[in-house]
């Protein structure tokens, strides 16, 4: 690795006003648990990191709002989300997530935001706060935006985040009467990145599946909304039959790319088992209050 | 010294230092700089564990933390668990049960052990097995290390 600027801002604020918007070798730095890799094996070599371990404790805060939503601020760290009682109320999947997400000590130093902004495919909280329909807030020089975090990834490590803007907030909203599900499929150890991560999200009424949000992750190039199997599942009963035909029309949907965790036409066939398996999970779970 | 240098000042167990630290230093270089060799990078992608040390009261890899980021904070190494001249009641157990071949590995899992028993004082295999899924032994001395953190939990509870 080589020397770089290493700056530590005291405000959101002036963290902006560090970055720079035309500048590919100045980051900012959360956690830095993907960064230091990409520095360690020399695909990144900054001029300037901006560290935002020193900015506000708000950006730290997890609250629940009054109607049920979820606000969780960007620098919380991953173990703090993982064990926090708010969390848990309001989306116990996010906890059974992170149960499989690393390992404890990379869940202790990194970031929410971090993990949001890296634009890994692989990872798994972005599929599963998209399909519980969360929203990243999100601060530049010219003031503040909201993104579904559906909608932040433009490909492979690729986010829409301009170079000076930083994830402040995730908001997650109220999940009253839905239920949850993610599975990820690894092929060769239980911790392997994924080869697939499923994740869905239903509203079920008197039986049958009022709405849906189904994401598929790794497989693909990026995370993907599986529209067409959503509009398959709307207003169906809660049944086998169902999520059956919904795995066969996923696997058709899916955009699905090969890689030394396995081929396309294999993690086809792993997306039609995994979706029905995941919908499964949804369906026959307990849904929120 | 170049221009990147930052000073930098913490506790490290128990005493308070102050450094120079290059923006490009993980944690392991820095301990190593100050001769505790008992944090050590192996894999250096955050995997194995042998690298362990208590940031802030919190287990980190010290291979994927940036030097830098420890400044006002409280940093506890394997180095320091007998500090009172006697072996910690993990640090006994893992002996007792023979957690260890060749012992590169014997550091991370104590200071991980430490941790789980201060959140679950009696953990359950699985727990065990969960809290440690981030630490590798290449001797593969699972069944003892398992065996030490169950004995180590009972004699704390005796204490
Ligand atoms: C051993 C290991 C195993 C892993 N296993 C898994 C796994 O099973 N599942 C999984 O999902 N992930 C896994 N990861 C990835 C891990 O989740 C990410 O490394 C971590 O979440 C990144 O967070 P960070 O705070 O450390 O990010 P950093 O390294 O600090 O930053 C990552 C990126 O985000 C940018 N950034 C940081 N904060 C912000 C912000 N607030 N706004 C905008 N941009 C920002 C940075 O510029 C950088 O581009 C693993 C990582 C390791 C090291
Ligand atoms: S050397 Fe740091 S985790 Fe393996
Ligand atoms: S004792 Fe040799 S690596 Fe664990």
């Amino acid at each position: 690795m080589i020397s770089f600027e290493l700056a530590e801002p005291k405000t959101l604020n002036e963290a902006i006003a560090l970055l720079d918007a035309e500048d590919p070798e100045v980051r900012p730095i959360s956690g830095g648990t993907a960064l230091m890799l990409m520095m360690k094996s020399g695909v990144f070599r900054p001029s300037r990191l901006v560290s935002l371990q020193k900015v506000e404790a708000d950006y730290s805060r997890i609250e629940r709002g009054s109607n049920g939503s979820l606000r969780i601020g960007a620098m919380a760290s991953l173990s703090q989300v993982e064990h926090s009682d708010e969390v848990r109320r309001v989306a116990p999947v996010i906890e059974k997530t992170m149960r499989h997400l690393s390992n404890v000590r990379v869940r202790n130093v990194a970031r929410l935001g971090g993990n949001l902004a890296h634009g890994d495919p692989h990872m798994d909280l972005p599929p599963v706060l998209s399909s519980l329909g969360a929203k990243a807030i999100v601060a530049g020089p010219s003031g503040q935006r909201e993104i579904l975090i559906e909608a932040l990834f433009s490909g492979y490590y690729e986010t829409v985040l301009k170079r000076d803007e930083l994830i402040t907030f995730v908001e997650v909203p109220p999940q009253a009467g839905w239920s949850s599900s993610y599975i990820k499929c690894t092929t060769r150890s239980a911790d392997d990145w994924p080869a697939l991560g499923i994740a869905c999200s239903l509203r079920i009424e008197g039986g049958s599946i009022g709405d849906v949000r189904l994401m598929i992750s790794a497989a693909t190039e990026k995370l993907t909304r599986l529209v067409s199997t959503e509009k398959v599942l709307r207003g169906q009963k809660v049944n086998e039959a169902t999520f059956e035909r919904a795995g066969e029309s996923a696997m058709a949907e899916a955009e699905v790319i090969g890689d030394s965790r396995g081929s396309a036409s294999y993690k086809s066939e792993l997306v039609r088992v995994y979706v029905r398996r995941a919908l499964r999970q949804a369906g026959l779970g307990e849904t929120q209050p | 010294m170049n221009q990147h240098a930052k000073a930098i000042s913490f506790v490290l167990n128990g005493s308070k230092t102050e450094m120079l630290v290059q923006t490009h230093e993980n944690l392991v270089e820095l301990l190593g700089r100050l001769d505790l060799y008992g944090a050590r990078e192996s894999c250096g992608q955050g995997l194995c564990g042998c690298c362990t040390v208590i940031v802030d009261d919190v287990a980190v890899s010290g291979c994927l933390y940036p030097a830098a980021f420890v400044d006002g904070k409280t940093i506890t190494t394997i180095e320091h668990l007998d500090h009172d001249v006697q072996l910690s009641p993990v640090q006994q157990a893992f002996i007792e049960e023979g957690a260890f071949q060749c012992g590169f590995c014997t550091s991370g899992f104590i200071l991980m052990t430490h941790k789980l028993l201060e959140q679950k004082p009696m953990p359950t295999d699985e727990e065990i097995r969960d809290y440690l899924a981030g630490n590798l032994c290449r001797c593969a001395a699972y069944p003892e290390i398992i065996n030490a953190v169950k004995s180590a939990a009972t004699k704390m509870a005796r204490t």
